[in-house]
């Protein structure tokens, strides 16, 4: 019997497609009496489990002037309660009322400095310089306030019981579309995990609040922008999100950062951190029956948000024009487009992400949804082109970025030497064109397919590989999404894969990132040409103004600056020759540059 | 739903439910949680060449997959004068460049068809060839793996692109505070002719050729330098003899070498405070006292003495003092090194604004004085050992981690059963031990102290709070260079 060669792929792909990774892990989903969900898998391999519960809340439910507001509970939910984290729960509450009233009054103080900063008369209201004398005063109750709690906190207790415990990996950490509050404990400790957690939902109290500002601005600087490119990502993806509120990055503006208040910070968690808008998903070795028993013994106890949890409601309207930003970036040269796509749980999300991981190769490390794809696979269509066989480029990759509210679509490549950013846009295009035109082969698609369950299985081999992959899930859709997602990928078929790429990049959708090398920031003193570092200190400034100006020229221009020198230099004093002679050798050597072209 | 509802009724009017959460989470109680550690010796084997083989799997894992990975003894210490970057190099590409009868294309390609990763890298010391693939394609995934093991061509448009990439690389090197740190310390510590701080320069890329990384192939691949670990699911007698079928039959060739010992540095350190100038926003500061190997008597007192110190997260008092009271971090550690080649380090490291740098370090200090002049108190040694004893299970997650942990232990020549009074060893530690040992190892003449921002910002201090950096110690305050980021050569 001969089988039609075009058939023979699909008959291995059902072969292998036996095994769907998310169908064969078994979840128990239940629901608490005030609408709480557990989401539970069984493990009994060792005896742990990975615990973590998730606030459908994120930056994306932020609006100006709190953004940054959902990743400061990250901050917050470990500073305690009423009952963990204190000496003296009256005297706490009584200092956190005190500490309240000064920061109204600070607020209108700062109110002052804004006003002033409005027109013009300081640079910059955070600066201590602008500060006024009852500002100045204010700062300094307050402090004695704070000195008089830390007297009371009981550091980082929560910590302290977690840790005695066995508890690893004590962590939250926040995203456009939720928040996710996580720890590692030896089996035997659920209970102890119920009693803390439901405690910080039923009894929060923002302990060191205001100081815990200056942490995250810490983290800003530490992660945003200290890290070269960080604050030009912030502002792509910016100008990429026009209305939608993935505007802002989960860290929020500065200024909000700064000025955030404990009210605004209450009436947030009233609203969103209420149990009908709560997941937690436990993976490891117990008993879900028991579990459920448990958790509606403590966490049941709290009240529901009985008005209802708001939604996302602005949308974002399709983009109009193409976008460019060229920003210089104290790193290696890049380019990237990014285009506007659709969610995670989207009917196309499959398909583009298979794009993605076509184009970009590597999908191996596919698995949670929407965020696929990306990769610089040896073997991804960008990589073979780009890299590979044109040698124009030292990486190329694709990614497809699929969130709640939206997604995005991004295609990146570093030139090579020799070759600029915006030399890549081309390039890329073309092979975005390929896919439109003329689709994928079908052994493309079938090795994406293969490689998206070993992709799944590498992230399900553990407790928490399996928390995180299944928390990645619920944070965009439902344990449904996560059983389906497999097949979800299997019914993919090429015409799909086409389709999308033909349908979702319109010139008019286009982000475009250019980025060039900046120069080192002028105040730091190196790294500087050793040359010129050989020059006595006072006149190196000068020197280097002239240098300037000198490479400015055209080559006859500059031909006869450098007759010019030569005859001064034998005229000069022998201690400023030396400066002379670096002039003369910097401008020869741009004279041959400028001679080579 | 009605149940559940008449249930709350009996149990509410007789107030079970109100007293089943007692007020305080330390009268809860709980079952004991017996654990086992696994046990080296029950995983190892042998092939019949001698590479230990160290198998974590089981026929009934759900997981379909199976992950071999085969560590050598070798690395950078072993690059000739000028050829800086040839292990990297080396284990970036030995996976990379083909085979004598595949072409890197046709490799790539026959892994992409399965589904299957092959992956190389090679570090200071060691470096590893690893597989992952379906259990259903082992035998394919084994095979590829022996020919890239045996026979890698090195292709040289590979060679050429990786050389491009990191040359790209090189140019980054002054961008961020952290990765000037990263090249500026190991200077500090190990001099500038130990291996440890010998990274690649532009030069030294265009130096390499295949045939440095075909020679540097041909000394390391000798059996006495290998150790295998396997994980996933799979038999194990099965597995053990497809092992043996394939990487047994290996011996070693004609420019086999069985790697030397790493030599320690000679370098005479200068204890001092180091700054850096490069305009950021936020300074990175590290710092480093010398430390102890794992094999000191005294390894676990000082293990628990810098978790307490600021191993912990927040559980330590750095993290407490400059995160938690004074915001002056968004994080602050410290690490013992286990030193296997020589005695480790004491490190630390934290990021923050340029202006509080000496602030943040003075707290550091004071911390570390604190330690050396009082004995902590029972209870909170008692929260480190706890973490220490009751995390202990968690250690040991996952089949990979396990095969791979005694793997490495073994390569680098620790003892076998060196875990298994590991918590009756932390249990044994006394306030005063800690107190020993923060005399011990906590000695500020000893202390090199980097920090890399605005110089003059980091130099002046925040103005709120007294002291420059000059001020923090009784050490020698200098300003060290960038270097060159293609030649590595200091600049200024």
């Amino acid at each position: 019997m001969s089988i039609p060669i075009a058939c023979r792929g699909w008959l291995a792909a059902l072969l292998v497609a036996a095994p769907l990774a998310a169908q064969s892990i078994p979840v128990v989903e239940k629901t608490l009496s005030n609408g709480m969900r557990l989401v539970m898998v069984e493990r009994h391999d060792q005896p742990t489990i990975s615990l973590g519960w998730m606030a459908q809340a994120g930056s994306a439910d932020e609006r100006p002037g709190i953004t940054g507001m959902a990743h400061l509970f990250e901050h917050m939910m470990f500073k305690g309660t009423r009952i963990i984290g204190t000496k003296d729960a009256k005297r706490d509450a009584e200092l956190n009322d005190l500490q309240d009233q000064v920061q109204a009054q600070i607020r209108q103080e700062m109110s002052i400095l804004r006003e002033r900063q409005r027109r013009g008369e300081i640079a910059d209201m955070m600066d201590p310089k602008a500060r006024t004398p009852r500002l100045q005063q204010l700062l300094k109750d307050f402090d004695g306030l704070v000195q008089e709690q830390r007297g009371l906190v009981v550091k980082d207790e929560m910590d302290r019981i977690y840790s005695q415990a066995g508890g690893t990996g004590l962590n939250a950490s926040t995203s456009q579309d939720r928040t996710f509050y996580i720890v590692g404990l030896p089996s035997n400790k659920l209970e102890l995990w119920m009693w803390m957690e439901s405690d910080r939902l039923a009894n929060p109290v923002f302990r060191e609040f205001y100081s815990e500002r200056d942490v995250i601005l810490e983290e800003r600087r530490q992660t945003l922008e200290s890290r070269p490119g960080g604050v030009v990502g912030e502002a792509f993806n910016a100008m990429t999100w026009a209305a939608n509120t993935y505007h802002w990055e989960v860290i929020g503006w500065p200024s909000d950062i700064a000025q955030v208040t404990r009210e605004q910070a209450a009436a947030f968690f009233a609203t969103y951190y209420a149990p009908n808008n709560l997941t937690a998903v436990l993976v490891g070795d117990f008993d879900p029956a028991k579990a459920e028993a448990l958790a509606e013994r403590y966490f049941g106890r709290i009240p529901a948000n009985t008005k209802g949890v708001p939604e996302v409601i602005t949308l974002e309207p399709a983009q109009p024009a193409e976008q460019r930003m060229l920003a210089e970036v104290e790193t290696t040269p890049s380019f990237q487009v990014e285009y506007k796509t659709v969610s995670a749980v989207h009917k196309d999300a499959p398909a583009l992400q298979a794009l993605a991981g076509i184009l970009g190769g590597s999908p191996a490390f596919m698995g949670r949804p929407g965020a696929g794809g990306s990769g610089r696979g040896p073997t991804g269509r960008l990589n073979k082109a780009l890299v590979l066989e044109q040698k124009v480029a030292t990486s190329a990759s694709a990614s497809f970025r699929g969130q709640k509210l939206g997604g995005t679509f991004s295609l990146r490549a570093t030139p090579a030497q020799g070759k600029s950013p915006a030399d890549m846009e081309a390039l890329l295009q073309t092979e975005l064109d390929r896919v439109a035109k003329d689709g994928v082969t079908e052994a493309e698609l079938q090795r994406y397919k293969k490689a998206t369950q070993v992709g799944l299985w590498n992230r399900l081999e553990t407790n928490s590989g399996i928390r995180e992959t299944l928390s990645s899930f619920l944070a965009v859709g439902t344990v449904k999404d996560f059983e389906q997602a497999q097949t979800r990928f299997q019914a993919l078929t090429r015409e799909d894969i086409q389709r999308v790429a033909k349908a979702y990049f319109p010139r008019s959708g286009k982000n475009v990132l250019i980025t060039q090398r900046a120069a080192a920031p002028k105040a730091a003193e190196g790294p500087m040409d050793p040359d010129l570092a050989a020059l006595p200190e006072p006149v190196r400034a000068r020197i280097k103004a002239q240098l300037d100006t000198m490479m400015k020229l055209d080559a006859v221009a500059l031909k006869e600056q450098l007759t010019a020198l030569e005859g001064r230099l034998s005229a000069m004093p022998p201690q400023a020759r030396p400066t002379v002679e670096y002039l003369m050798k910097k401008g020869r050597e741009r004279l041959q540059k400028l001679e080579a072209k | 739903m009605f149940a559940r509802t008449a249930l709350a009724l009996i149990l509410g009017a007789t107030g079970v439910l109100a007293q089943s959460i007692p007020d305080r989470p330390e009268k809860l109680t709980f079952a004991p949680v017996t654990f086992q550690i696994p046990r080296a010796a029950e995983l190892k084997a042998r092939l019949k060449n001698g590479i230990p083989v160290y198998l974590s799997v089981a026929e009934k894992e759900a997981s379909p997959l199976v992950r071999i990975t085969l560590t050598w003894r070798g690395g950078s210490y072993l690059e000739p004068k000028g050829r800086e970057g040839l292990a990297q190099l080396f284990g970036a590409q030995l996976a990379r460049g083909g085979t004598a009868t595949l072409s890197a294309e046709k490799l790539e390609d026959r892994l992409e068809a399965l589904a299957a990763s092959l992956s190389s890298s090679c570090g200071d010391t060691s470096g590893n060839l690893s597989l992952t693939v379906l259990e259903q394609d082992l035998d394919e995934g084994l095979g590829l793996m022996l020919q890239v093991l045996t026979e890698p061509a090195f292709a040289q448009d590979r060679l050429d692109l990786a050389k491009r990439q990191q040359k790209q690389g090189l140019g980054r090197r002054n961008d961020a505070v952290t990765s000037i740190a990263s090249y500026q310390m190991p200077f500090l510590l190990y001099g500038d002719s130990h291996f440890a701080s010998q990274d690649p320069t532009a030069a030294s890329l265009d130096a390499l050729t295949r045939d440095d990384l075909k020679a540097f192939h041909a000394r390391l691949l000798h059996p006495s330098n290998l150790v295998l670990t396997v994980s996933g699911r799979g038999a194990r007698k099965a597995l053990l003899a497809k092992l043996d079928a394939g990487l047994g039959t290996l011996k070693a060739g004609p420019g086999a070498q069985v790697s030397p010992a790493v030599p320690a540095p000679t370098h005479v350190r200068k204890p001092g405070i180091y700054a850096t100038d490069k305009d950021a926003p936020q300074a990175m500061v590290q710092w480093a006292f010398p430390g102890l190997r794992r094999t000191d008597p005294d390894w676990h007192a000082a293990l628990v003495m810098n978790q307490l110190l600021g191993a912990s997260g927040f559980t330590s008092r750095l993290m407490k003092k400059i995160r938690s009271d004074e915001g002056l971090t968004y994080g602050v550690r410290t690490a013992l090194g286990a030193g296997p080649h020589w005695r480790g380090d004491l490190t630390g490291s934290m990021q923050t604004k340029n202006r509080s740098v000496a602030y943040a370090l003075r707290l550091a200090l004071a911390e570390m004085r604190r330690m050396c002049d009082e004995a902590p108190a029972a209870e909170e040694l008692k929260v480190i050992q706890d973490n220490l004893i009751e995390a202990f299970p968690s250690q040991w997650s996952g089949r990979q981690a396990v095969a791979a942990r005694f793997a490495e232990e073994a390569l680098l020549g620790w003892p076998e059963d060196w875990w298994v009074d590991f918590r009756a060893k932390v249990q044994k530690v006394t306030p005063a031990d800690v107190r020993r040992l923060a005399q011990r190892l906590l000695k500020p003449d000893q202390l090199v102290i980097l920090a890399v921002g605005k110089a003059s910002d980091m130099e002046a201090g925040d103005g709120d709070h007294p002291g420059k950096l000059a001020e923090i110690l009784p050490l020698p305050l200098a300003r060290l260079p960038l270097r060159d980021p293609q030649t590595l050569k200091p600049l200024n």
